[in-house]
């Protein structure tokens, strides 16, 4: 990703493109997702749009409106119009199992970008690392609130769990505790807050687990597309402050999205997770293109994401290693 | 009472002004014979537009003006979607109208009565968590530990039928009952009760839906066993078109022709439309739907009628149930969410069963389910977004219901 600090990501979607093994001809592409509700959504979608379209392929898109059924249907539509792969990004892992194997039973071979099924062994699989990257956010964010804490005081954490029929969810909840657990004796037990990846499900539950537990000293919230909900439960309980200012409340999150670039840089958030949005669309994509070029009808490959934590005390070296700041620096939350 | 028949009696030959005379106008008329004549073509012409008019009308009652426009919409766009004719986008159209066709069967009993039931979706949800949990053959404690079923009815090894004989038709049965329960009352509710229909299936759709989903925790239950998936997706009959040129056909050119979801939705339909048709039942059914009231004094049981329509409604969705899990392979709390309820309602209001009650045919749903069923295929093949998809879908569905009304003054005027 060294390649987005030069330029930007117009360029490196180019760079992209170029790195991907074309094909012996032009291919035609399902790409179905389920929906672009985030941030990371939108600028994976761009990302595989623009690539397989600068490099000559057929694009046939299908949006699934978070309706399993309905992805399993376009997925079965596009396998009769004849197309040569299928990306898919899956409404939850189970319904990826069935549609992964669903296409692989019909010869075409199957990348999932991002959202693994819940069983890895088929189809090709491009995840982060959830619980590894989710770890090492929250490393941060417990090694700060234990530095502003007085002696052997024991503080508050929380976490908005995502939705768990989603293994990303499961995987960043894991890294969670890992981190937590770490340091045992100065953690309570942390709260748990289900957003099922809803907003608004987010917005009720947190409401009701800060009005019942207000002394909350860190909160790690599964997906960066939560901050404005976070932020919109903080702010009117005084509890929305800038590192270094009375109540701050440790925040951190995972995805590396615009929006939690900006809250870093303005001191609001202390890390996030980072999963390398334009690694992941680049590796689907030369996997499904070198199978369907050797005619491989049921690639099995799991791609892992390292990815990495961006904090406040490393976002003036990596900060355009995350995609969100590269998006950001383009004026992406201006538009 | 009143027997919605479309096929109504055969047109009387309409003479237009000149009568019968105008079609034998001798030769060689004068200038007033002219002008006589004149008025036999104006006639005649008035005539011919009577007739046509009159066999649009027919074409508009007719049990299959449905398949027609059907037939007529897939000509249209053959030129344009040449896939719309693969043998594979066939296959695949068929496969998606069968547990839609199951659902809106159910949905049908429940309009022709004047009613509508909005917790078909809600059902359709519980009954594929209460199939998942007992069916499931594993499950995991990492995604499930929080749910209220984990622990007490779902563990790691599954559900409490995983490997029990006849274990399988103990969770169908299972299913089925829980869609027989809220169907039973809902039809209490709006019989006994008295409440309106939407009102109670509106809350059973919320709080049905909720349930299922606290049940769960909005988390899938898999795996299922592969014998209840073949009820989704397994094939009776499969066909290879062309000569094996290859050891190995590949399986996106073989087929499926008779499927277990077919075979399910048509007896299912089969038996609906017998009930419907030919039994005192049927009768009762369409002479709540004409005028409640008149239904009451002739001595109907209405209220009997009314819970029996819920409860095959609601059974209906539970049997569309065992068909979508199976074909998602889990038991799914969020199944029937979103705008599944604008497909069901709108396959049936577009086959012609009329939402004023009354009025209504399975045969009719078949070819409603049928033709919604080729609207989303072909809209997804002119890659449209979904946001598209379903503002064509609403405005067919309009369409539709302004086809009902029109269909119904038409029926009215000829029974003068």
């Amino acid at each position: 990703m060294k390649r987005l600090t030069t330029f930007g990501v117009g360029a490196a979607l180019a760079t992209m493109g170029a790195a991907i093994a074309a094909p012996a001809s032009a291919a035609t592409i399902c790409f179905a997702f389920q929906d672009l509700e985030t941030e990371f959504w939108v600028a994976g979608h761009a990302a595989i749009i623009k690539t397989l379209e600068d490099e000559g392929h057929q694009v046939i898109e299908r949006n699934a409106n978070e309706d399993a059924n309905r992805q399993l249907e376009q997925v079965r539509d596009c396998i009769a119009q004849g197309v040569d792969g299928i990306i898919i990004i899956p409404q939850d892992g189970e319904s990826a199992v069935t549609i992964v194997k669903e296409a692989q039973e019909n010869d075409v071979p199957i990348a999932v970008f991002n959202r693994p099924p819940s069983d890895l062994s088929r189809g090709i699989v491009v995840v982060a690392d959830n619980a590894s990257i989710a770890g090492q956010a929250v490393d941060f964010l417990a090694e700060q609130a234990l530095a502003a804490a007085g002696e052997g005081e024991k503080l508050q954490p929380l976490i908005l769990v995502g939705d768990l029929g989603d293994p990303n969810a499961v995987g960043r909840k894991e890294g969670f505790y890992n981190a937590i657990n770490a340091h045992k004796d100065r953690f309570e037990t942390p709260i748990e807050v289900a957003t099922e990846w809803d907003a608004a499900t987010a917005l009720a539950n947190l409401e009701a687990a800060v009005t019942a537990n207000p002394e909350i000293d860190l909160i790690f919230t599964s997906s960066d597309f939560l901050f404005p909900t976070i932020r919109s439960v903080l702010e009117p309980r005084g509890m929305w402050k800038k590192r270094g200012e009375e109540g701050h409340v440790i925040l951190g999150g995972l995805d590396g999205d615009a929006t939690a670039c900006k809250l870093i840089k303005d001191g609001f958030v202390d890390a996030t997770g980072v999963q390398d949005l334009y690694f992941e669309a680049d590796e689907a994509l030369k996997a499904i293109l070198t199978a369907i070029d050797a005619g491989e009808y049921a690639p099995n490959e799991v791609i892992e994401d390292p990815g990495f934590a961006l904090t406040s005390a490393n976002i003036g070296e990596r900060e355009m290693d995350m995609w969100g700041c590269v998006l950001l620096s383009e004026g992406f939350l201006d538009k | 009472m009143s027997e919605p028949a479309r096929s109504v009696p055969r047109p009387l030959p309409v003479a237009g002004p000149g009568g019968a005379g105008a079609r034998s106008a001798p030769p060689g008329i004068g200038r007033a014979d002219g002008a006589r004549a004149h008025g036999i073509a104006a006639g005649a012409r008035h005539g011919i537009l009577a007739r046509l008019s009159r066999r649009a009308g027919d074409l508009l009652l007719s049990d299959y003006f449905v398949l027609y426009l059907s037939l007529a919409y897939v000509l249209v766009l053959l030129p344009f979607l040449p896939t719309l004719s693969n043998p594979a986008n066939l296959s695949n159209v068929l496969s998606n109208m069968w547990p839609l066709l199951v659902v809106a069967v159910g949905q049908t009993f429940v309009l022709t009565i004047a009613g509508i039931d909005l917790s078909q979706g809600s059902v359709i949800g519980l009954a594929s968590v209460v199939g998942g949990a007992l069916l499931a053959v594993g499950g995991s404690g990492a995604v499930l530990e929080n749910a209220p079923l984990w622990g007490t009815v779902l563990t790691e090894e599954g559900g409490p039928l995983a490997g029990v004989p006849y274990g399988l038709l103990v969770g169908i049965v299972a299913m089925l009952v829980t869609g027989a329960i809220i169907g039973l009352i809902n039809g209490v509710s709006v019989a006994y009760l008295n409440m309106p229909p939407f009102m109670v299936t509106l809350v059973g759709l919320i709080g049905i839906g909720a349930f299922a989903i606290w049940l769960t925790q909005s988390e899938n239950i898999r795996p299922l066993p592969d014998s209840f998936v073949e009820l989704g997706k397994g094939d009776l009959v499969s066909v290879y078109l062309g000569a094996q040129d290859e050891p190995r056909i590949p399986r996106r050119q073989i087929y499926s022709f008779v499927t277990y979801p077919m075979v399910i939705a048509l007896l299912i339909a089969i038996g609906a439309h017998l009930l419907l048709s030919r039994t005192v039942f049927g009768r009762y059914v369409y002479a709540i739907g004409a005028n409640r009231r008149a239904a009451e004094i002739s001595g109907v049981p209405v209220k009997r009628i009314i819970v029996a329509v819920f409860i095959i409604s609601a059974v209906c969705a539970a049997a569309g149930s065992i068909l979508y899990s199976a074909r998602l392979e889990a038991g799914r709390p969020t199944l029937g969410e979103g705008a599944f309820l604008l497909d069901v309602v709108g396959a049936v209001v577009i086959g012609g069963t009329s939402l004023f009650g009354g009025k209504g045919k399975i045969i009719w749903t078949v070819w409603g389910v049928l033709f919604f069923v080729l609207l989303s295929n072909t809209l997804n093949l002119m890659n449209l977004s979904s946001f598209h998809i379903d503002m064509v879908k609403g405005g067919v569905i309009l369409a539709a219901a302004m086809l009902d009304v029109l269909r119904t003054r038409l029926m009215r005027e000829r029974a003068i």
